[in-house]
Protein backbone atom coordinates (compact mmCIF):
# COMPACT_ATOMS: atom_id res chain seq x y z
CA UNK A 1 0.00 0.00 0.00
CA UNK A 2 2.74 2.25 0.85
CA UNK A 3 4.86 1.21 -1.88
CA UNK A 4 1.93 2.15 -4.06
CA UNK A 5 1.15 5.54 -2.92
CA UNK A 6 5.18 6.06 -3.31
CA UNK A 7 4.23 5.29 -6.90
CA UNK A 8 1.69 7.65 -7.15
CA UNK A 9 3.62 10.42 -6.34
CA UNK A 10 6.26 10.12 -8.60
CA UNK A 11 4.39 9.56 -11.51
CA UNK A 12 2.51 12.73 -10.77
CA UNK A 13 5.55 14.34 -10.80
CA UNK A 14 7.04 13.25 -13.20
CA UNK A 15 3.60 14.18 -15.07
CA UNK A 16 4.03 17.82 -13.74
CA UNK A 17 7.19 18.33 -14.93
CA UNK A 18 6.32 17.48 -18.21
CA UNK A 19 3.71 19.48 -18.61
CA UNK A 20 5.56 22.26 -16.99
CA UNK A 21 8.56 21.46 -19.53
CA UNK A 22 6.01 21.51 -22.06
CA UNK A 23 4.21 24.42 -21.74
CA UNK A 24 7.72 26.30 -21.05
CA UNK A 25 8.85 25.04 -24.24
CA UNK A 26 5.85 26.16 -26.01
CA UNK A 27 5.66 29.83 -24.11
CA UNK A 28 4.24 32.11 -26.42
CA UNK A 29 6.02 35.76 -27.50
CA UNK A 30 4.94 38.32 -25.46
CA UNK A 31 1.70 39.81 -25.71
CA UNK A 32 2.81 43.62 -27.02
CA UNK A 33 -0.47 44.66 -27.19
CA UNK A 34 -1.45 43.48 -23.45
CA UNK A 35 1.32 44.29 -22.16
CA UNK A 36 2.64 47.30 -19.96
CA UNK A 37 4.21 50.45 -21.56
CA UNK A 38 7.77 50.69 -19.93
CA UNK A 39 8.60 54.15 -21.64
CA UNK A 40 7.05 56.40 -24.05
CA UNK A 41 8.71 58.09 -26.84
CA UNK A 42 8.43 60.28 -29.79
CA UNK A 43 10.70 58.91 -32.98
CA UNK A 44 12.58 62.07 -33.78
CA UNK A 45 13.15 62.24 -29.93
CA UNK A 46 14.51 58.37 -29.86
CA UNK A 47 16.96 58.94 -33.12
CA UNK A 48 18.38 62.05 -31.69
CA UNK A 49 18.65 60.16 -28.66
CA UNK A 50 20.74 56.83 -30.73
CA UNK A 51 22.63 59.82 -32.62
CA UNK A 52 24.09 61.43 -29.79
CA UNK A 53 24.96 58.38 -27.45
CA UNK A 54 24.02 55.16 -28.70
CA UNK A 55 25.35 53.34 -25.31
CA UNK A 56 22.94 55.57 -23.15
CA UNK A 57 20.17 54.95 -25.63
CA UNK A 58 20.94 51.13 -25.50
CA UNK A 59 20.24 51.05 -21.60
CA UNK A 60 17.55 53.05 -21.78
CA UNK A 61 15.21 51.20 -24.75
CA UNK A 62 16.53 47.72 -25.32
CA UNK A 63 14.51 44.88 -23.79
CA UNK A 64 11.63 47.19 -22.82
CA UNK A 65 8.39 48.00 -24.20
CA UNK A 66 8.37 51.08 -25.64
CA UNK A 67 5.53 52.97 -27.18
CA UNK A 68 7.01 55.26 -30.31
CA UNK A 69 4.98 57.60 -31.85
CA UNK A 70 5.87 59.32 -35.32
CA UNK A 71 4.30 60.48 -38.43
CA UNK A 72 4.81 57.52 -41.20
CA UNK A 73 7.09 58.32 -43.72
CA UNK A 74 6.97 54.54 -45.75
CA UNK A 75 5.53 51.56 -45.18
CA UNK A 76 6.53 48.37 -47.00
CA UNK A 77 4.87 45.00 -47.82
CA UNK A 78 6.93 42.20 -48.40
CA UNK A 79 6.00 39.38 -50.89
CA UNK A 80 5.70 36.85 -47.38
CA UNK A 81 3.00 39.52 -46.15
CA UNK A 82 5.26 41.21 -43.52
CA UNK A 83 4.77 44.88 -42.90
CA UNK A 84 7.31 47.42 -42.23
CA UNK A 85 6.79 51.37 -41.15
CA UNK A 86 9.42 53.78 -41.10
CA UNK A 87 8.30 56.56 -39.37
CA UNK A 88 9.74 59.73 -39.89
CA UNK A 89 13.00 61.13 -37.86
CA UNK A 90 13.49 64.48 -38.59
CA UNK A 91 16.93 63.22 -40.20
CA UNK A 92 17.96 62.35 -43.90
CA UNK A 93 19.62 59.73 -42.82
CA UNK A 94 17.38 57.47 -41.30
CA UNK A 95 14.49 56.61 -40.01
CA UNK A 96 12.50 55.11 -36.86
CA UNK A 97 11.66 51.37 -38.85
CA UNK A 98 9.07 49.49 -36.84
CA UNK A 99 8.63 45.78 -38.06
CA UNK A 100 5.30 44.78 -37.26
CA UNK A 101 4.93 41.20 -35.34
CA UNK A 102 4.69 38.57 -37.09
CA UNK A 103 3.44 36.54 -33.95
CA UNK A 104 0.77 38.94 -33.27
CA UNK A 105 -2.92 40.04 -35.03
CA UNK A 106 -3.12 43.43 -36.32
CA UNK A 107 -6.36 45.70 -36.99
CA UNK A 108 -5.17 47.09 -40.22
CA UNK A 109 -1.61 46.35 -42.17
CA UNK A 110 -1.97 49.72 -44.30
CA UNK A 111 -0.49 52.38 -43.25
CA UNK A 112 -0.34 56.08 -45.48
CA UNK A 113 2.40 58.27 -45.44
CA UNK A 114 1.51 61.46 -42.97
CA UNK A 115 -0.86 59.77 -40.65
CA UNK A 116 0.53 60.08 -36.84
CA UNK A 117 1.04 56.18 -35.29
CA UNK A 118 1.81 54.47 -32.34
CA UNK A 119 3.31 51.29 -31.97
CA UNK A 120 3.82 49.26 -29.14
CA UNK A 121 7.12 47.06 -29.62
CA UNK A 122 11.03 46.05 -28.90
CA UNK A 123 14.10 48.33 -29.93
CA UNK A 124 16.95 46.36 -31.06
CA UNK A 125 19.09 48.95 -31.24
CA UNK A 126 21.00 51.39 -34.15
CA UNK A 127 21.59 50.53 -37.61
CA UNK A 128 21.33 53.58 -39.51
CA UNK A 129 17.97 53.27 -38.56
CA UNK A 130 16.59 52.78 -34.98
CA UNK A 131 14.38 48.97 -35.52
CA UNK A 132 11.96 47.75 -33.59
CA UNK A 133 10.47 44.23 -34.31
CA UNK A 134 7.57 42.55 -32.65
CA UNK A 135 5.07 45.70 -32.94
CA UNK A 136 1.71 45.71 -32.47
CA UNK A 137 -0.29 49.32 -33.61
CA UNK A 138 -1.46 50.91 -30.33
CA UNK A 139 -4.81 52.03 -29.32
CA UNK A 140 -5.85 55.29 -29.14
CA UNK B 1 29.19 62.63 -33.92
CA UNK B 2 28.12 59.31 -36.19
CA UNK B 3 25.48 62.04 -38.31
CA UNK B 4 28.34 64.31 -38.76
CA UNK B 5 30.18 61.92 -40.19
CA UNK B 6 27.49 60.46 -41.95
CA UNK B 7 27.04 63.90 -43.73
CA UNK B 8 30.58 64.22 -44.40
CA UNK B 9 30.70 61.13 -46.19
CA UNK B 10 27.24 62.26 -48.10
CA UNK B 11 28.96 65.24 -49.08
CA UNK B 12 31.81 63.20 -50.24
CA UNK B 13 29.90 61.15 -52.46
CA UNK B 14 28.54 64.10 -54.18
CA UNK B 15 31.92 65.39 -54.80
CA UNK B 16 32.59 62.37 -56.63
CA UNK B 17 29.39 61.72 -58.08
CA UNK B 18 29.62 59.80 -61.34
CA UNK B 19 32.53 58.46 -61.00
CA UNK B 20 31.88 56.21 -57.94
CA UNK B 21 28.41 54.26 -57.56
CA UNK B 22 27.36 53.13 -53.80
CA UNK B 23 24.80 50.84 -53.74
CA UNK B 24 22.19 50.18 -50.44
CA UNK B 25 19.82 48.37 -48.65
CA UNK B 26 18.78 48.36 -45.23
CA UNK B 27 15.76 45.67 -45.45
CA UNK B 28 18.72 42.97 -46.12
CA UNK B 29 17.32 39.31 -45.28
CA UNK B 30 19.41 37.09 -42.97
CA UNK B 31 18.21 34.00 -41.97
CA UNK B 32 19.67 31.09 -40.56
CA UNK B 33 19.04 27.53 -39.33
CA UNK B 34 20.15 24.77 -36.97
CA UNK B 35 19.36 21.34 -38.07
CA UNK B 36 19.56 18.10 -36.07
CA UNK B 37 17.64 15.25 -35.67
CA UNK B 38 16.28 16.40 -32.76
CA UNK B 39 15.06 19.97 -33.82
CA UNK B 40 15.18 22.40 -36.60
CA UNK B 41 15.73 26.31 -35.26
CA UNK B 42 15.46 29.02 -37.50
CA UNK B 43 16.22 32.66 -36.84
CA UNK B 44 15.17 35.60 -38.90
CA UNK B 45 16.20 38.87 -39.17
CA UNK B 46 14.88 41.54 -42.10
CA UNK B 47 16.69 44.69 -41.42
CA UNK B 48 20.26 44.18 -42.45
CA UNK B 49 21.80 46.94 -43.69
CA UNK B 50 24.67 47.11 -46.43
CA UNK B 51 26.57 49.57 -48.39
CA UNK B 52 28.80 48.12 -51.53
CA UNK B 53 30.82 50.99 -53.52
CA UNK B 54 31.41 49.54 -57.48
CA UNK B 55 34.21 51.51 -57.84
CA UNK B 56 36.25 49.71 -55.19
CA UNK B 57 34.23 46.97 -54.35
CA UNK B 58 34.37 47.56 -50.87
CA UNK B 59 31.05 45.82 -49.26
CA UNK B 60 29.81 46.40 -45.63
CA UNK B 61 26.96 44.86 -44.33
CA UNK B 62 25.63 45.28 -40.53
CA UNK B 63 22.60 43.15 -38.71
CA UNK B 64 21.22 43.96 -35.19
CA UNK B 65 21.12 40.57 -32.77
CA UNK B 66 18.46 41.48 -31.14
CA UNK B 67 16.33 41.52 -34.34
CA UNK B 68 16.27 37.86 -35.23
CA UNK B 69 13.18 36.52 -34.54
CA UNK B 70 12.45 32.40 -33.77
CA UNK B 71 8.82 30.78 -33.58
CA UNK B 72 9.83 30.24 -30.16
CA UNK B 73 9.83 32.52 -27.74
CA UNK B 74 12.05 30.79 -25.45
CA UNK B 75 14.45 29.66 -28.31
CA UNK B 76 15.05 33.24 -29.10
CA UNK B 77 15.44 34.42 -25.03
CA UNK B 78 18.12 31.30 -25.06
CA UNK B 79 19.71 32.91 -28.23
CA UNK B 80 19.81 36.56 -26.71
CA UNK B 81 20.54 35.30 -23.10
CA UNK B 82 22.79 32.66 -23.46
CA UNK B 83 24.34 32.39 -26.76
CA UNK B 84 24.79 35.14 -28.71
CA UNK B 85 24.79 37.80 -25.51
CA UNK B 86 23.32 40.48 -27.46
CA UNK B 87 23.33 42.71 -24.63
CA UNK B 88 27.03 42.97 -24.85
CA UNK B 89 27.53 42.21 -28.87
CA UNK B 90 24.55 44.21 -30.24
CA UNK B 91 25.15 43.85 -33.84
CA UNK B 92 26.63 41.11 -36.08
CA UNK B 93 29.37 42.82 -39.43
CA UNK B 94 31.07 42.15 -42.50
CA UNK B 95 33.45 44.21 -44.40
CA UNK B 96 34.54 42.78 -47.35
CA UNK B 97 36.30 43.48 -50.39
CA UNK B 98 34.96 41.99 -54.15
CA UNK B 99 38.14 39.97 -55.00
CA UNK B 100 37.22 39.59 -58.47
CA UNK B 101 35.63 42.89 -59.45
CA UNK B 102 37.19 42.83 -62.77
CA UNK B 103 34.60 40.64 -64.13
CA UNK B 104 31.52 42.12 -62.53
CA UNK B 105 30.05 44.97 -65.17
CA UNK B 106 27.47 47.15 -62.31
CA UNK B 107 26.26 49.23 -65.63
CA UNK B 108 24.73 46.15 -67.63
CA UNK B 109 22.35 43.63 -66.87
CA UNK B 110 23.39 40.25 -65.48
CA UNK B 111 24.05 37.98 -62.88
CA UNK B 112 28.14 37.26 -61.58
CA UNK B 113 29.78 35.19 -59.42
CA UNK B 114 31.34 37.06 -56.80
CA UNK B 115 34.36 36.19 -54.73
CA UNK B 116 35.50 38.26 -51.51
CA UNK B 117 37.78 38.32 -48.60
CA UNK B 118 37.15 40.09 -45.54
CA UNK B 119 36.52 40.17 -41.60
CA UNK B 120 33.03 38.39 -40.22
CA UNK B 121 32.49 39.96 -36.15
CA UNK B 122 29.80 37.88 -34.65
CA UNK B 123 29.52 37.91 -30.60
CA UNK B 124 32.50 39.88 -30.67
CA UNK B 125 34.99 37.50 -32.27
CA UNK B 126 36.65 39.12 -35.44
CA UNK B 127 37.75 36.39 -37.88
CA UNK B 128 39.16 36.00 -41.72
CA UNK B 129 37.34 34.96 -44.20
CA UNK B 130 36.18 34.12 -47.63
CA UNK B 131 32.75 34.63 -49.08
CA UNK B 132 31.22 33.53 -51.94
CA UNK B 133 27.25 35.08 -53.76
CA UNK B 134 25.94 35.95 -56.16
CA UNK B 135 25.12 39.45 -57.57
CA UNK B 136 22.16 40.25 -60.08
CA UNK B 137 22.09 43.43 -62.11
CA UNK B 138 18.86 44.04 -62.96
CA UNK B 139 17.06 47.54 -63.81
CA UNK B 140 20.07 49.32 -61.96
CA UNK B 141 19.81 47.19 -58.88
CA UNK B 142 22.06 44.75 -56.87
CA UNK B 143 20.06 41.89 -56.22
CA UNK B 144 22.40 39.80 -53.93
CA UNK B 145 22.41 36.03 -52.45
CA UNK B 146 25.03 33.93 -49.96
CA UNK B 147 25.00 31.10 -48.60
CA UNK B 148 27.33 29.92 -46.36
CA UNK B 149 28.21 28.13 -42.89
CA UNK B 150 29.38 29.16 -39.75
CA UNK B 151 30.55 26.95 -36.68
CA UNK B 152 29.65 28.86 -33.47
CA UNK B 153 32.58 27.22 -31.59
CA UNK B 154 34.37 29.71 -34.05
CA UNK B 155 32.83 32.92 -32.65
CA UNK B 156 33.16 31.53 -28.53
CA UNK B 157 29.41 30.60 -28.56
CA UNK B 158 29.43 27.75 -25.87
CA UNK B 159 26.46 25.76 -26.45
CA UNK B 160 25.59 23.76 -22.82
CA UNK B 161 26.41 19.73 -23.02
CA UNK B 162 22.75 19.65 -21.94
CA UNK B 163 21.41 20.62 -25.83
CA UNK B 164 24.54 20.33 -27.56
CA UNK B 165 22.91 17.57 -29.73
CA UNK B 166 20.07 19.65 -30.17
CA UNK B 167 22.11 22.53 -32.03
CA UNK B 168 24.15 22.02 -35.43
CA UNK B 169 28.02 21.96 -35.20
CA UNK B 170 27.40 23.94 -38.57
CA UNK B 171 24.84 26.64 -38.91
CA UNK B 172 23.62 27.08 -42.14
CA UNK B 173 22.96 31.02 -43.20
CA UNK B 174 21.21 32.82 -46.52
CA UNK B 175 21.70 36.42 -46.85
CA UNK B 176 19.21 37.59 -49.85
CA UNK B 177 19.09 41.92 -50.27
CA UNK B 178 18.14 44.34 -53.37
CA UNK B 179 20.85 46.62 -52.93
CA UNK B 180 18.86 50.15 -54.95
CA UNK B 181 21.43 53.26 -55.84
CA UNK B 182 22.25 55.11 -53.57
CA UNK B 183 21.03 58.59 -54.95
CA UNK B 184 23.35 61.74 -53.95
Amino acid sequence: MKRRTILYVLLAAVLIGAVVGYQLWNKPHQDLAAAKTDVAVDATALYNEYNTDENAANAKYLDKVVAITGKVKEASKDPDGSVKVSLDAGSEMGVVACELSPFAKHTRTDFQSGEQVTFKGKCTGLNLDVVFVECVEAKQ
Amino acid sequence: MKKIIFVFSALFLLAHAGQAQKFFTRDAKIKFSSETPMEKIEGLNKSGTCVLDAATGKMEWKVLIKGFLFEKALMQEHFNENYLESSVYPNAQYKGQITNLNEVKFNQDGKYNVKTSGKLTIHGVERDVNMEGTLKVSNGNLEVLSNFVIKPEDYKITIPSLVKDNIAKEIKVVVSAVLAPLKS
